[in-house]
């Protein structure tokens, strides 16, 4: 928990009633809430208010029957306990910001922290009590069709539904201390995503039963955050070794290292070391420059992805391919070999940066298998590349395959030719497995 | 730096959830031992139980499991046997709430333990009420709240950090959970230091909140007047004090007079009115036997007989020609269930309806049962000159003596059944002939022989009585055998009350004149606070009513020392002689916060509502021309004061009344505001700071000015530093003040000056 003072405003990030403009309170408005509330608040008697009902309907009913103005007494008080509770409910309540933070990479299978961060922005009061149920479901890919038609059974309404919940992870949250004014406070919460694609975060509502447990009131919220989910790391096993490979006239990266090259100049960051700092430049373009070395140049590889709905036809092994292409591109990019990749007729993406190698993990993430207008020609089978041609070079020619506009788009384009030595390629190897090939050669399997 | 209010932990909201489910036990448990209601012993017990365990909470680990498997059978067992061997219900189901209380304060509790600890207490303290209409529930209701509202927050707090209510506390091999060894001293340290003065006082109003709320629910709560009587009366008896009863003893009333709480109070609507020494009639007593006063056979079943159930009764008397006198009677609890009378009356009201049975002819009016809780009730058009109109009792009494075969002496072997019945029993004598030859001696004594009118012989024999006895509580048993009113009258010792009108009213008997003895209480205390009468049990009183022979039945006190012996010679300039003596003691202030319990709590029914809402009807009328008046004198008042001639002095006051509004401003300003935010906890962000607050301002005034570049971008940045910075980098705060002013002032000019006419000046 820390002071919030270093802002006095939230940001945009943030929501829940402490945040935004403070409207002005009008009795017509908080009549009309309680008589027909918003469409996500719930308020929902607890087995302590219902026992406060029952004892409130029985002794307004003995008050009536005997005229007894002690009970008439203890009815008023129990009812203005109501009302107290209420307004305290809703005092705890007020004030309170609260947003979601997804801290990526999110990946297939492993756990994923959500961090829920609160803000007590009341002057005075402090925040008790407080849930968020959570929820993460994969956000569905392409177009999607109703869940059910007019003329389907309740059964199978009821059906579709509970196949959309088994998607969902969902998850309570519980402010467990007291949240101070002017104080923030972060909740975390884990949830593994079952597969790659996108999903999306749901602050689906805050509960409280605050202050004495008589009502469970549930305030909808509409706080949501995406992130991308990274296919699963998969297990190959490599047929030959990486070394052999390599051939002498493979590609070469650069990227920042610490050879003598000098691959650019960035600005000045606390902590860079004085003797980086370039000042010719720097006394150019009056700000502190410092120089970028490149990395030992090595030679790499660049991963072609073609996915052509004829040649991957199961799902599943459809996704062992881009778990496999996914932790390859890792896999070289640490050791430094990762080149280029490409994704079926997309423009491809030099890998410089991890940000880079993030780029096409994202495009991966969502990737699906493309219909037959499939405009990339590929000399040799891309189902089942054969061994490199003549200079043994793989020649790529293709624009990008999507809707009619991004086809627009890229046919103003010059279709890009891509002729590179050791290229790696995906196919189907069994009826299960994927294999990975080297220029037409096979070299790994999963 | 500032550091955070600590919190307390979950051991800790354990230990403090304890200590308030066992206080509202134990405020629940002492409800009974102001009920009377025969339970005392298993109070006791439950209270004990539930303070041990409140001061050591590790004693129910010690409980065997099998006891707790046992509890619950054995306490309906206990139950079942309570109801069978007393027949009332509602004893027997407080007794079954202090045993599971007793159970449930001395085991561990979950959260359901809890709610049933709630309801346990809220069912005794709710009975309590209904049963005693006390002031003291007042009290107890709202203490309750209070602590059942801590308890469910702490409740809720616990759940919110458990998460999982079901979940089983934490606890050791030995079965005592982790926060049961407590250490209060540490405890109340730590709550101490939790607590935030601050948020006290926001809870203590919200209390109070509370509190105004339920009085305003309770105002505007509809009430609609169903013919229905009390129902809990039904499920439990009660006793009163024997002194008020159909028959007594003699020393009965001298018992009562022992205690000297009040028993009645008496709002009256015209104090005036209220006679300076008033008799409230209760029992009359028309039969004598042997030092035993009662009211005849014939009388009680014509009581019982004439039972019906009511809001109202109508009374002997015509309806008052001129403006009606209202007398509120709030009879209290356990004294009798004969309501006090001052004499024949129009129209009795009651709260709700009740059960009564009325006897006209002697101006007496007894609930069915014993009262259980307070009665309320008002009269219209009550005589208070202690006669009591009977036109037919003459023709009533002949007929009866006409009746009746003269038995011509051995009285002594009548039984009961053969005793005259009433209209003799008010002539009725001892039955021994030794007593009556003593009696008619004295009688013969007090008349000299004269034949004298039913006044003058009261006035004889009281003062015969007066002058032979003199008035004492402590009267020894007279000895010999024979009647013990006479035998008393035979010797010159003191009497009490009692013995003094069983004496007048042999005598008169004695001389024919139909005498009868009447119970209840004469005078009381003028309370100054709230304008009320008192009547303390110590105002029991025993006197007499004879019949004139024609009209009715006049008024005799024939008790030493009781100031005027007959109706008519007393009972005027009442009001202003109540008012000289009126009691300002500190328990006549308690009693009237009870007066005012009764006003306008226990009697606030449907008519007093429609009165309320008519009132408020008419102040919310009155209002808009009470203030068009007072601003209209307040305006005319300032014209004349500003017509009035200007004088130095006058200048001079008005000129210090300005400077000092000016210092209290600017003290304001200075600390005051300082002192108001970090009241309301902004001090956090450094705002409440004054030189941030001014460097707030400047900034406010520098930022997007058209000022000199640098100068005024180093003077933002060094007000930047004061506004944000850390206090130990601040540059020196007058300086930048100083140059933050002349960059302002830079800037107006280098905007006036600027070619475009300058535009609008900075703020």
């Amino acid at each position: 928990m820390k002071t919030a003072a270093e802002s006095s405003a939230p940001s945009a990030e943030w929501e829940g009633p402490g945040c935004g403009r403070r409207r002005r309170f009008r009795w017509s408005e908080l009549l009309w809430s309680i008589i027909f509330p918003a469409r996500s608040h719930r308020i929902k008697p607890t087995l302590t208010g219902m026992v406060l009902i029952s004892m409130a309907l029985g002794i307004g009913s003995a008050a009536y029957n005997t005229a007894s103005n002690i009970l008439f007494i203890t009815l008023s008080l129990l009812l203005a306990c109501l009302i107290l509770s209420g307004v305290m409910s809703w005092q705890n309540l007020r004030g309170v910001c609260w947003r979601l933070l997804l801290q990526p990479p999110l990946r297939a299978g492993q756990e994923a922290p959500v961090t829920l961060e609160l803000w007590n922005r009341k002057a005075l009061l402090p925040t008790h009590g407080l849930w968020f149920e959570l929820s993460a479901r994969p956000v569905p890919r392409g177009p999607q069709r109703p869940e059910s038609t007019v003329t389907a059974t309740s059964a199978d309404i009821r059906a579709a539904f509970a196949r959309r919940e088994a998607e969902a992870m969902s998850g309570r949250l519980r402010l467990r201390e007291r949240l101070d004014p002017d104080q923030q406070a972060r909740l975390d919460w884990l949830f593994v995503p079952a597969r790659r694609g996108v999903v999306r975060v749901e602050l689906a509502s805050v509960g409280s039963l605050f202050p004495f447990g008589f009502l469970s009131k549930n305030h909808g919220t509409r706080l949501r955050r995406e992130a991308v989910v990274w296919p699963a790391p998969v297990a190959y096993r490599v047929l030959r070794p990486a070394a052999a490979l390599r051939q002498s006239e493979g590609e070469r990266v650069a990227r920042p290292g610490s050879s003598d090259d000098l691959l650019a100049l960035r600005r000045y960051q606390p902590g860079d070391s004085h003797r980086l700092i370039h000042w010719k430049a720097s006394a150019r373009l009056r700000q502190l420059l410092v120089r970028q070395f490149a990395a030992e140049s090595a030679e790499g590889f660049s991963l072609w992805l073609q996915t052509p709905a004829a040649v991957w036809l199961r799902p599943e092994q459809f996704e062992l391919l881009c778990g496999l292409a996914c932790t390859l591109a890792e896999d070289l990019f640490t050791a430094g070999q990762l080149v280029l990749t490409a994704v079926n007729a997309e423009e491809p993406l030099p890998i410089r940066r991890v940000r880079d190698l993030e780029s096409f993990l994202d495009r991966v993430a969502v990737l699906e298998p493309e219909d037959g207008d499939q405009r990339a020609e590929v000399s040799g089978q891309p189902a089942a590349p054969k061994p490199l041609g003549e200079g043994g070079r793989t020649e790529v020619r293709g624009q990008q395959v999507g809707d009619e506009a991004s086809t627009a788009a890229s046919a103003s384009r010059p279709p890009f030719v891509m002729q590179r030595r050791n290229v790696i390629t995906f196919a189907p190897e069994g009826v299960r497995g994927v294999a990975a090939f080297v220029d037409g050669n096979k070299t790994a399997t999963a | 730096m500032e550091t955070r209010r600590p919190q307390l932990n979950l051991d800790e909201l354990h230990q403090v959830r304890w200590l308030l489910g066992n206080g509202l036990a134990l405020i629940s448990i002492a409800t009974v031992f102001y009920l009377e209601i025969n339970a005392w012993v298993l109070a006791a017990a439950a209270g004990i139980v539930v303070l041990a365990t409140l001061v050591r909470p590790t004693l129910p680990a010690h409980l065997p499991p099998l006891a707790h498997k046992l509890a619950f059978p054995f306490i309906v067992i206990f139950f079942a046997w309570d109801l069978y061997s007393t027949g009332e219900v509602l004893p027997a189901m407080i007794r079954l709430d202090l045993l599971l209380l007793l159970y449930r304060g001395g085991s561990y509790r979950k959260k359901r333990d809890d709610l049933q600890v709630i309801i346990l207490g809220l069912f005794l303290v709710m009975i309590a009420g209904v049963l005693t209409v006390s002031l003291t529930f007042a009290v107890q209701i709202l203490v309750f709240t209070a602590v059942t509202l801590a308890f469910l927050f702490v409740i809720t707090l616990v759940e919110g950090i458990e998460g999982d209510p079901a979940a089983p506390a934490p606890a050791s091999a030995a079965g005592v959970p982790a926060w049961a060894r407590v250490r209060w001293r540490r405890l109340a340290r730590r709550v101490r230091d939790v607590t935030d003065w601050r948020l006290l006082a926001l809870g203590a109003g919200l209390f109070l909140g509370v509190v105004t709320v339920s009085a305003l629910l309770f105002m505007a709560i509809p009430r609609f007047q169903l013919e229905s009587s009390f129902f809990l009366e039904r499920f439990m008896s009660k006793k009163s004090r024997t002194g008020f009863s159909d028959t007594i003893r003699l020393g009965d009333v001298v018992d009562i007079q022992q205690d000297n709480s009040v028993a009645l109070r008496v709002d009256v609507s015209d104090p005036a009115r209220v006679p300076v020494v008033p008799y409230w009639r209760m029992v009359v007593l028309d039969e004598y036997k042997n030092g035993t006063l009662r009211t005849s056979r014939r009388l009680q079943n014509e009581m019982l007989i004439s039972a019906q159930q009511a809001p109202y009764a109508m009374g002997p008397a015509r309806p008052p020609r001129a403006a009606a006198v209202f007398w509120t009677f709030y009879f209290e609890s356990g004294i009798s269930r004969h309501l006090p009378l001052a004499g024949p009356f129009y129209l009795l009201r009651f709260r709700e309806p009740q059960w009564f049975q009325q006897q006209n002819m002697l101006l007496m009016l007894a609930l069915r049962n014993e009262p259980v809780a307070m009665t309320a009730y008002r009269i219209d058009g009550m005589a208070t000159d202690g006669f009591i109109p009977d036109r037919r009792f003459a023709g009533i009494l002949q007929e009866a003596r006409a009746a009746t075969p003269d038995r011509g002496g051995a009285p002594e072997a009548a039984d009961e059944r053969s005793r005259p019945a009433y209209p003799l029993t008010t002539l009725g004598l001892p039955d021994r002939t030794d007593d009556r030859l003593t009696l008619r001696r004295a009688a013969d004594e007090i008349t000299a022989g004269a034949h004298l009118t039913p006044h003058d012989f009261a006035e004889r024999a009281s003062r015969w009585l007066r002058e032979k006895h003199g008035y004492s509580l402590e009267v020894p048993a007279p000895a010999g055998g024979g009647d013990p009113v006479v035998a008393w009258m035979k010797t010159s010792q003191p009497g009490h009350c009692e013995l003094f009108a069983a004496a007048f009213t042999l005598l008169a008997r004695t001389a024919g004149l139909p005498t009868r003895v009447v119970t209840g209480f004469k005078g009381g205390d003028w309370n100054a606070y709230e304008n009320y009468y008192m009547v303390r049990n110590s105002h029991a009183h025993a006197w007499c009513e004879v019949y004139d022979g024609a009209t009715g039945w006049f008024r005799v006190d024939p008790t030493a020392g009781g100031g005027a012996v007959t109706t008519g010679q007393q009972n005027v300039a009442g009001g202003a002689a109540n008012l000289q003596n009126a009691d300002r003691s500190w328990g006549a202030r308690l009693d009237s916060i009870r007066i005012l319990w009764y006003r306008r709590i226990v009697n606030f029914d449907q008519r007093t509502q429609l009165a309320l809402v008519q009132s408020l009807r008419d102040a919310t009328n009155s209002f808009g021309a009470a203030m068009r008046y007072s601003f209209d004198r307040a305006w005319l008042s300032a014209r004349m004061w500003l017509r009035r001639p200007w004088d130095v002095r006058r200048l001079l006051t008005w000129a210090g009344v300005v400077v000092g509004a000016g210092v209290a401003l600017e003290f304001w300003r200075r600390a005051g505001r300082t002192w108001w935010w970090r009241l309301r906890g902004r001090h956090r962000s450094g705002r409440a700071d004054p030189v941030r607050r001014r460097a707030g301002r400047w900034l406010q005034k520098l930022v997007g000015s058209r000022g000199s570049g640098d100068e005024s971008r180093k003077v933002v940045a060094e007000l930047q530093r004061l506004r944000y910075g850390p206090r130990a980098g601040w540059p020196e705060p007058a300086a930048v003040f100083r140059r933050a002013r002349r960059a302002w002032r830079s800037g107006r000019r280098d905007v006036a000056h600027a070619p475009d006419g300058g535009g609008a000046a900075e703020p």
